[in-house]
């Protein structure tokens, strides 16, 4: 019988919310990849976003707010085994964690990270998050936003991000079939996910975003892919993605902008430093004798200290 | 009885060729010079020349928050048996440049012999700009007070007043003599090393052994450096500075090591096989140190079975970033560990309360410098106990323990990695600058000392209840993620670890969490918590913590010289606190000495809140520098001279 993802925990967003379709579109990504619901761990951090895990049948953590990353970049080094999902909110990854969201780009550890991007802090009563534009004025907000706007996919792909992608929660088709790709990327994966809050954001409503988004793939030339065969091309094709980046107001663009399968990721990396790494996962290695003492000879290994 | 073993330990030692006993060896040298300037390589090619002919060399490393320039220096002792403390008078006083003349003129006194470049002669103070502002007034005003000359010649000749013995040397026609053409300046650490050894008799095979060892595979290197070495020797044979050859001693085979060091082999004795770190001094040379030594080699009866395999030290963005992925790395059952110091500790506060509530095995070893902020970032404090007994919001259980030497950092460090899997909470492993920059010598690494109890992961199957509730110990099932489907939140949470806000199952969660401290209480053996070294029926109590372990023991020899009986309670642990042992030895101790690396006396107020003993005489020192023998030894003559019940003695030595 397939794994139900689902678990019986009650799901607590408000009526409307854009969370629902990401959460579906992740459960029917995993079952349709049929991924072992033993391989895979949701990792979030604080916010409506942060109880994704609890509502899917795999190992989940929900961390501190901003910190998701490390935490689940701790998770995949420590058994490059598994696959491992973050799920947070744009002012959780682009606001206090927004320095981690930058390091795991120059990583590429394998992460599939997931923004929940609706432009306010919903769960503290809609202020204004980093996505949010200059002088926007949601209706929880007392003086219109005096920041200007971060933009997620342009801070992807200058942090080093090999996949780089947008969906928008109420085109779970494409949502899914995007994370789909993002979970078999080898890399690091950023999808920056569109979504309303129907309590907080009378502004960006799913009428607002059905208005203007368009699919890149819609475009048969579009082809973002660097890989080791056209690695020459890769400035280019870099170039072309953040021009695309660019593109916010009447047209958003939604799809796959950037990937790049060229790049070692992190695990990869590590390999070539520490010994039989993915042989034998610092979370399988052995560690005691069957005595019940170390295995580790520190006379040998630290013998570079001996004095005489 | 102590005497007795000492002189059975000399005749059996001794080499067949020196049949008589020999006079104590004893002496103590600073080595300084500009920070860049190969203070490190010269101490080390002291030390291992002692080791060579069969010497005890302990000793620390002093230095600035600075790359090239500033003053550093090592202090190294080095005795026939294992020294345990550093001790003021130094015997030799090895200045690389000028600004070490000045910065070491209270080190000296009779008969230290200060080894200088007579090139540096005319040098001033006004013009030694590495030196910092108040500490170049200090000297000046002390070599003014005396009418000396604010110059090298002054503070010579300052010395001098006080029974140093200047020995001059023309560093630069000295290693010309040696070697034609290059920079002479890049020898002098050489040259330093060389005539401290030859003045002290070290037969020159064994500073040119050292010299192989140091630069090992350069063979250019090794080539100039032992020609540099036969100048300093013929030097000083030439003008009769060289000491009778200092007889060779047998001795063990022996490892020296810092306690950066000790802890870095704890740990991956210890099974860690993943530890994180921001660059941070003292901590951060643990973390490379185990990157260099990443390939673990098995021991012989495992290697057959196991494959090669490795540590991965990943350096991450920030501290919270370590700790967090340090946690993240624990919960696939990897033993894991993060290594800090206070400021980067501060940062991690939140993600450490993550791992109280969520019952994380994590390890922090917290090296400890002077605070508060970035305070004294490379020198020595012990002034984050509290702030380790108390860090992250919230109440959850945690065990905090100390190591005072170099042994203790690797056997400690194995002994917190296994506490944290068994009681499934974070530990905090608190090691001084001072320790972490000691290097002292070990006879060997034993793999039997401490046990290795691995938790034997398995897979649970549905609905595994992570956070059990029904124990007697409140240790519920540790579970991996890649084994098991569970939950984790920083929420309150129920036994299958979903957020909770139910009042009844919060009061039995905070209740399961406190019983594991209950339970590692229990099982705790005494000795890994508080010692109690000396006699029982003492006159002297001394209470410390760290690193002053070793000169107060050394002290305490020296007191019983003078027939006065002193023992030391030595505390461990803080968290759980061995509370009755410690009451036990307070309340029949007649003088009781708190001896602590702070302002505040932390480690008493530990003893009060926990016992309500108030400690009143204390021996503080906060100025960044460690404690040395000798002067714990005339700080506590003068509390036990005392007639007065409370007295607290600040040191105030250090350069």
């Amino acid at each position: 019988m397939a794994h139900n993802f689902k678990t019986d925990v009650t799901v607590d967003w408000c009526p409307g919310c854009g969370d629902f379709g990401i959460l579906t579109s992740i459960q029917q990504s995993m079952a349709e990849l049929n991924i072992d619901p033993l391989g895979v761990v949701m990792v979030s951090g604080i916010g409506c976003s942060g109880k994704t895990p609890h509502y899917i049948n795999v190992g989940g953590i929900h961390t501190l707010h901003g910190r998701s990353i490390p935490f689940a970049t701790g998770v995949k080094l420590s058994n490059p085994n598994l696959k491992v999902v973050v799920t947070g909110g744009d002012g959780d990854l682009m606001g206090i964690g927004v320095g981690h969201l930058v390091a795991e780009g120059r990583r590429n550890s394998g992460l599939t990270i997931m923004i929940y991007d609706n432009e306010v802090y919903g769960l503290t009563k809609g202020q204004a998050a980093p996505t949010m534009p200059l002088e926007q004025k949601t209706k929880s907000l007392s003086r219109p936003n005096i920041f200007t706007r971060l933009n997620p996919i342009a801070l992807a792909l200058s942090s080093g991000y090999s996949f780089v992608a947008r969906g928008f929660s109420f085109d779970m088709k494409q949502l899914k079939e995007i994370i789909k790709k993002a979970m078999n990327h080898p890399g690091s994966a950023v999808i920056d996910i569109l979504q309303p809050c129907p309590t907080y954001n009378n502004i960006n409503t799913m009428e607002w975003y059905k208005e203007r988004v368009y699919k890149l793939e819609d475009d048969k030339n579009w082809n973002p892919l660097v890989s080791k065969e056209n690695i020459a091309d890769a400035d280019s094709i870099f170039a072309m993605s953040m021009a695309r980046a660019q593109e916010w107001g009447d047209k958003i663009p939604t799809g796959i902008f950037y990937r790049n399968t060229a790049l070692d990721p992190f695990p990869v990396r590590i390999s070539k430093n520490v010994p039989n790494y993915f042989e034998t996962v610092p979370a399988e290695q052995r560690i005691s004798s069957a005595d019940g003492y170390t295995v580790v000879d520190a006379e040998k290994t630290f013998e570079d200290r001996l004095i005489g | 009885m102590k005497k007795r073993k000492r002189l059975h330990l000399k005749t059996i030692l001794i080499k067949n060729q020196y049949p008589i006993l020999m006079t104590k060896v004893d002496i103590n040298i600073t080595v300084g010079g500009p920070q860049g300037g190969g203070i490190d390589t010269s101490s080390n090619m002291i030390s291992r020349a002692f080791a060579q002919s069969g010497y005890f060399v302990f000793g620390v490393r002093e230095y600035h928050s600075n790359i090239k320039g500033r003053h550093s220096y090592t202090h190294v002792r080095i005795k026939d048996e294992r020294p345990r403390s550093l001790k003021y008078p130094i015997d030799f006083l090895v200045a690389l440049d000028p600004d070490s003349i000045f910065e070491h003129l209270e080190d000296v006194g009779h008969g230290t012999k200060i080894i200088y470049d007579s090139a540096i002669e005319k040098a001033e103070l006004s013009q030694a700009r590495m030196i910092m502002k108040d500490t170049a007034l200090k000297i000046k005003e002390t070599l003014t007070e005396e009418s000396y000359p604010n110059t090298i010649s002054g503070a010579i000749a300052w010395m001098k007043s006080r029974g140093a013995i200047p020995i001059a040397v023309p560093f630069t026609s000295v290693v010309q003599q040696a070697i034609s053409g290059g920079v002479p300046s890049r020898y002098f650490n050489t040259l330093g090393a060389a005539l401290t050894l030859a003045i002290s008799g070290v037969n020159i095979k064994h500073m040119n052994e050292s010299i192989r060892l140091v630069f090992s595979g350069k063979d250019k290197i090794i080539e100039e450096n032992i020609a540099v070495v036969k100048a300093a020797y013929d030097y000083c044979s030439q003008n009769k500075l060289a000491s009778e050859t200092l007889p060779d001693i047998d001795h063990p085979k022996r490892y020296m090591l810092t306690g950066n060091d000790g802890a870095a082999i704890g740990k991956m004795m210890g099974g860690l096989r993943f530890q994180t770190y921001y660059p941070i001094t003292p901590a951060s040379d643990e973390s490379t140190i185990m990157e260099e030594h990443n390939y673990i080699r098995w021991v012989d009866s495992e290697a057959s079975k196991l494959k090669e395999a490795g540590i991965v030290v990943v350096q991450t963005e920030d501290e919270i970033s370590a700790i967090t992925m340090a946690i993240g790395a624990a919960l696939t059952g990897t033993r894991t560990a993060t290594a800090t110091s206070g400021p980067g500790f501060s940062l991690m506060a939140e993600g450490f309360s993550f791992a109280g509530t969520d019952e994380v095995p994590l390890v922090v070893t917290l090296y400890q410098r002077g605070g508060p902020s970035t305070g004294l970032p490379t020198r020595n404090g012990q002034s984050d106990l509290l702030f380790a007994m108390n860090t992250g919001h919230g109440e959850f259980p945690r065990i905090v323990m100390s190591s005072g030497d170099v042994e203790e950092c690797i056997y400690d460090s194995m002994k917190a990695l296994n506490y944290a899997q068994r009681y499934q909470m974070p530990i905090i492993h608190l090691i001084d600058k001072n320790l972490a920059n000691t290097s002292d010598f070990i006879s060997g690494i034993d793999g039997k000392k401490v046990p290795v109890n691995a938790t034997k992961f398995e897979v649970h199957g549905l609905n595994f209840k992570r956070y059990d509730l029904n124990t007697k110990n409140g240790i519920s099932n540790l579970g991996a993620f890649g084994k098991d489907i569970f939950w984790m939140t920083g929420d309150e949470h129920d036994e299958l670890g979903h957020v909770t806000e139910d009042s009844d199952v919060r009061d039995r969660m905070m209740v399961k969490r406190f019983t594991k401290l209950e339970t590692a209480d229990s099982e705790i053996p005494l000795e890994d918590k508080a010692i109690l070294y000396g006699d029982k029926n003492a006159e002297v109590t001394f209470v410390t913590w760290g690193s002053q372990k070793g000169p107060i023991l050394d002290v305490i020899d020296l007191l019983a010289e003078e027939g006065i009986k002193a023992n030391l309670l030595y505390v461990k642990m803080f968290i759980p606190f061995p509370t009755k042992f410690v009451t036990d030895i307070l309340s029949k101790a007649k003088i009781v000495i708190d001896v602590e690396s702070n302002f505040l006396g932390q480690l008493a107020e530990v003893i009060m809140g926990k016992t309500g003993i108030k400690i009143e005489n204390r021996i503080l020192k906060y100025n960044g520098r460690h404690m040395t023998e000798d002067e714990i030894l005339s700080a506590s003559r003068e509390i036990i001279n005392n007639k007065e019940k409370k007295v607290e003695k600040v040191l105030k030595h250090g350069a």
